[in-house]
């Protein structure tokens, strides 16, 4: 050791050894190949997850989007006509399209309520109080702002032609928009800011192609000007209407003006229906509908606000309890309730007497529309009846009601004596001894026969989000009576509803009940068989030949094609066992609906087939894993064979045996080919009931799906296989914290 | 046909008489002659593969679990050859337990532990007294007597073993096969067992397994050497009271292993 030098030099190459910089070199080298390989395996990995997400990308982005749907009833209107129709029938309620007659009959009854333009409530303040809605009372803040909710901006619709031949209509806007706001405080309502005034004004200069600059007006001098001039609409913008053409007069003007106050809705159909009326009054913005409507016959609506109302809830100023009101009371003091005390037990026990501007009116219609909900959903199942029952022809809804009736204290599309005779005779309608329809029930109806929606374009979720504007312009132009609206394809309804070939109302309850179904079964016969077959040969079974043919047999008919499965089932369950797997043998078969062996049986016993030799493995693998000592520790106390299988065995190896349990049972769930075979119906509307049912499954569905033409399909197809994922997702997430609870691996 | 096991109260608890062990065509131990006296110690010595092992799991047919082991000769346990065809093994292992090189507790509770033997064998009495008077034997109750329901892995690897130990007793075989019981465990916990073993041969006859010299002449009372002959086979080479075999020893061959010439 002394003789060592100072400095390490390392010894000569003796034994073919690099050494020295060579030695480095060489580790260095050997660092590299490790590194290519390092660089290989991840490139690998963000494959793998480019094409995860690739594939998550093209799902989620056919399962959402915006549709356009064009509806034969659009279901907004439906809803407001209906609760319009439900006021208005009340009969302690007074409708009128004539506001002093609501005015007057409110203010001699201290029990009365009503509603109607702010103006005629200052008209007639002195004996009627004003109720504030949610603790505001209307000012000119906060109808400005929009903060008391039963406030409206008040419009004049027109068109660029009509202004530029009728000379008449272009003055008399012309002239609104120069003196609308020294008017509208007297006839009652709020004027516009200066800044919404010159944007009507702006768009009164393009109509009339004035290149003049932003802020200039040109105010017309009315005086001489002549011809004739029909407004229809609104009956609050009426009275102001009626206003300006006095001044208008007084200041010269000539023409022949007819003014009728029909309400928004009649005077949008004067102007956009039947072109009878030059210039729309309107309480409320014009609808897509109206808009397209305009267009059909040439007309190219232009704009105008003229000022703002807001609506007065009013009693009589003798009413001595009310001051103001909730949102939620109003609505139950306009329908439900019938006496005061019904809605507050403060109140007195005294009738309400409504009075409500009547049908026609916009203001009516803005007053439901604020005010109650505007959702099919929303409304009660006596209303959606009563649509159903203004909607649809009376065979149709016989037939409807034969089925199944709407109430079980009512009929109504039937008499009771000829509902009585039909279920006395001798072949008594279904409806006569099943239950009642539900409220789901009811809305399905109503969506198949009544509104009937029609996707007349999909989108998809990318250029829905990306894009909105554009799709928003191509809808109006192509669509312009559909309705543009964001839609989940995965939803409750798509869960809820069978099979459809009507894409707006398919869904996958069907085959969702039938993959639980076939998955259920298949669990139930493979887990038992596999199982055994595994302890059999991994703890009985002696190492002769015929084991080892068995087992190299298994191992093959893990990697069998799954379409063989499928006709092996084929040939065995649905065929020459069908006496068994149609139910037949237990006369568990319905006369009619007879699946002749294309059950959810025999689809399960295929998939248990094809599934069993993969379990079976599995569970041979995880039977090996058991250390021996286990085994012996058993045995070396007495016990049997079984017994030590049994206590020790079986429960260190069930977490592998039920991994294995849950990838084959999901592979199950996944498989298409052998179930369409063995007979999946790919079309069928009857949930399964049982295990001699026909079936169809979700692959099969989405299959099916994804090979119809139609787009909408697609999107169907897409929700899913996010239904299917989901599915797989959540019966696994279960398995695995099944097995983590109760087959805890000792430390 | 069951064993007519309480023969009288003869010396030898078991006795293997010209016992050959094959592992297929492998002769393992070769023409064995073994007398195992009764509520005594017995160690069995020699070098790695001399066949010891295989000699002590022979004792109750541990070596059945070996698809391809075989027996000739005959080993006897009251009188009967235990390999008879109508002996079943379940009835020998229940009366000659045993403990295994590596503790191997089951996965169940330490209470479970030492159960589920005396469950399986149809016990009918106090469980919860088998379970104490079991653990008290074993020199654990004291250690693990707050927490019966915790697993058998919780414990450290003498405690463990002291619990395979345990549920040996708790079935009360007449002998306890023990294959270097010690081997996979510190100095300190190989005390605690071998003081337990001098305890536990008060009631049971003990036949022990294992590769330490000092372990073998501190805790037995009769020491078998064997030793492998040229064509590997396991053959005794002397049998004697542990300490003439360690003082005198008969063969050169013996002489030469406990002085550690080789092995």
């Amino acid at each position: 050791m002394s003789e060592q030098p100072e400095t390490y030099i390392a010894p000569e190459p003796k034994f073919g050894y690099p050494s020295g910089p060579k030695l480095g070199a060489q580790i260095q080298a050997r660092h590299r190949r490790g590194q290519v390989w390092y660089v290989l395996l991840g490139a690998s990995l963000i494959v793998s997850i480019l094409a995860l997400i690739a594939l998550l990308y093209t799902i989620v982005n056919d399962a959402f989007g915006l549709v356009a749907v064009e509806y034969k009833n659009d279901p907004g209107r439906l809803v407001l006509d209906q609760q319009e129709k439900i006021m208005l029938s009340d009969p302690d309620t007074v409708s009128s399209e004539d506001d002093n007659e609501l005015a007057a009959g409110i203010a001699n009854d201290p029990y009365a309520v009503g509603f109607f333009g702010y103006a005629y409530y200052q008209n007639n303040s002195d004996n009627l109080t004003l109720l504030a809605v949610d603790g505001i009372t209307p000012d000119t803040a906060n109808v400005e702002d929009g903060s008391y909710p039963l406030a409206r901006p008040l419009f004049l619709y027109s068109d660029a032609d009509i202004l530029q031949k009728n000379q008449a209509a272009n003055v008399l806007i012309n002239y609104y928009l120069t003196h609308v706001n020294e008017e509208i405080s007297g006839v009652g309502y709020f004027p516009l800011s200066a800044g919404r005034i010159s944007q009507s004004q702006q768009t009164w200069k393009q109509a009339n192609e004035l290149d003049l600059p932003a802020g200039q007006w040109a105010s017309i001098n009315p005086e001489g000007v002549g011809g004739r001039l029909t407004i229809a609409g609104s009956s609050t913008v009426y009275p102001l209407t009626e206003r300006m053409l006095q001044r208008l007069q007084a200041d010269g003007f000539a023409g022949a003006v007819t003014d009728e106050s029909v309400g928004s809705s009649a005077g949008y159909r004067q102007f956009c229906v039947d072109g009878s009326s030059d210039i729309a009054a309107a309480s409320r913005p014009m609808n897509q509908n109206e808009f397209a409507a305009c267009r059909k016959i040439g007309r190219q609506p232009v704009e105008f606000a003229v000022g703002t109302d807001a609506l007065a809830i009013v009693v009589s100023a003798q009413n001595d309890f009310l001051t103001g009101v909730t949102a939620d009371e109003l609505r139950q003091i306009f329908t439900t309730a019938q006496k005061w005390s019904d809605v507050n037990p403060n109140w007195p026990d005294e009738t309400i007497k409504r009075y409500i501007p009547g049908a026609d009116s916009g203001t009516l219609d803005f007053f439901v529309e604020t005010v109650f909900p505007v959702a099919l959903e929303d409304l009660p199942q006596e209303a959606l009846t009563a649509i159903l029952a203004d909607n649809v022809s009376l065979g149709l809804g016989r037939r409807i009601e034969s089925e199944q009736r709407f109430a079980a204290d009512q009929l109504v599309f039937f008499t009771e004596a000829q509902w009585a005779e039909a279920c006395d005779g001798a072949e008594p309608y279904a409806g006569c001894t099943l239950p009642p329809r539900d409220k789901e029930n009811v809305l399905l109806l109503l969506e198949e026969n009544v509104t009937v929606p029609n996707i007349v374009a999909v989108w998809k979720l990318v250029p829905s989000l990306l894009n909105r504007t554009a799709i928003e312009q191509e809808a109006l132009e192509k669509y312009p009576a559909a309705n543009l609206q964001f839609s989940s394809w995965v939803n409750l309804d798509f869960i809820r509803s069978p099979q459809s070939s009507t894409p707006e109302l398919a869904g996958v309850r069907t085959a969702v009940l039938g993959s639980l179904w076939v998955v259920a079964i298949t669990a139930l016969v493979s887990f038992p068989l596999g199982v055994g077959a595994a302890i059999y040969l991994e703890e009985y079974a002696t190492d002769n030949r015929l084991n080892r043919l068995i087992q190299t047999n298994i191992s093959n008919l893990a990697g069998v094609p799954s379409i063989i499965y499928g006709m092996l089932g084929l040939a065995v369950f649905v065929r020459a066992l069908e006496v068994i797997t149609s139910g037949a043998a237990f006369g568990a078969v319905d006369v009619g609906t007879t699946a002749n062996g294309r059950t959810i049986l025999s689809a399960g016993f295929t998939l248990a087939l094809l599934i069993l030799p993969i379990i079976i493995i599995a569970g041979q693998e995880a039977l090996r894993a058991v250390p021996n000592s286990m085994r012996q520790g058993g045995m070396a106390l007495g016990a049997t064979k079984w017994q030590t299988i049994w206590s020790h065995v079986l429960p260190n190896a069930l977490p592998g045996i039920l991994t294995g349990t849950i990838l084959s049972i999901s592979r199950a769930l996944g498989e298409t080919a052998p179930l369409v075979v063995v007979g999946a119906s790919t079309f069928i509307t009857t949930d399964p009931n049982g295990p001699f049912s026909k079936f169809t499954t979700l692959p099969a569905q989405i299959y099916q799906w994804t090979s119809r033409p139609q787009p909408e399909f697609q999107n169907l197809a897409a929700a899913a296989i996010v239904v299917l994922l989901v599915l797989l997702l959540s019966l696994n997430a279960t398995a695995i914290l099944l097995r983590n609870r109760y087959a805890r691996r000792p430390s | 046909m069951t064993l007519n096991l309480y023969s009288g109260n003869g010396r030898l608890a078991v006795e293997a008489k010209e016992m050959s062990v094959y592992y297929g065509d492998f002769r393992a131990v070769k023409e064995v002659s073994l007398q195992v006296p009764q509520k005594a110690i017995t160690a069995l010595i020699g070098p790695s593969g001399c066949g010891k092992s295989t000699v002590l799991r022979s004792f109750n047919r541990m070596n059945d679990l070996v698809p391809t082991a075989r027996v000739q000769g005959a080993i006897l346990y009251h009188g009967n050859n235990i390999y008879a065809d109508n002996v079943d093994p379940v009835e020998i292992r229940r009366r000659i337990g045993m403990v295994f090189q590596k503790p191997n507790p089951f996965s169940k509770s330490i209470y479970e532990n030492v159960a589920w033997g005396a469950r399986i064998n149809g016990y009918k009495g106090s469980m919860d007294d088998l379970v104490e008077s079991s653990l008290r034997q074993a020199a654990l109750w004291d250690e693990v007597k707050d927490k019966l329901d915790q697993s058998g892995f919780s414990l450290s690897g003498g405690q463990q073993q002291r619990l395979c130990i345990a549920r040996t007793i708790a079935v009360r075989p007449e002998i306890i096969l023990m294959d270097e019981p010690t081997s996979a465990l510190d100095p300190v916990a190989t005390l605690k067992i071998e003081d337990l073993i001098q305890e536990l041969k008060k009631e049971y006859t003990i036949i022990i397994v294992t590769h330490n010299m000092q372990q073998a002449a501190r805790a037995s009372d009769y020491t078998a050497f064997f030793n492998m002959d040229a064509d590997r086979a396991g053959y005794l080479v002397e049998f004697n009271e542990t300490n003439d075999i360690f003082t005198n020893p008969a063969h050169e061959l013996t002489e030469q292993y406990i002085t550690g010439r080789f092995g």
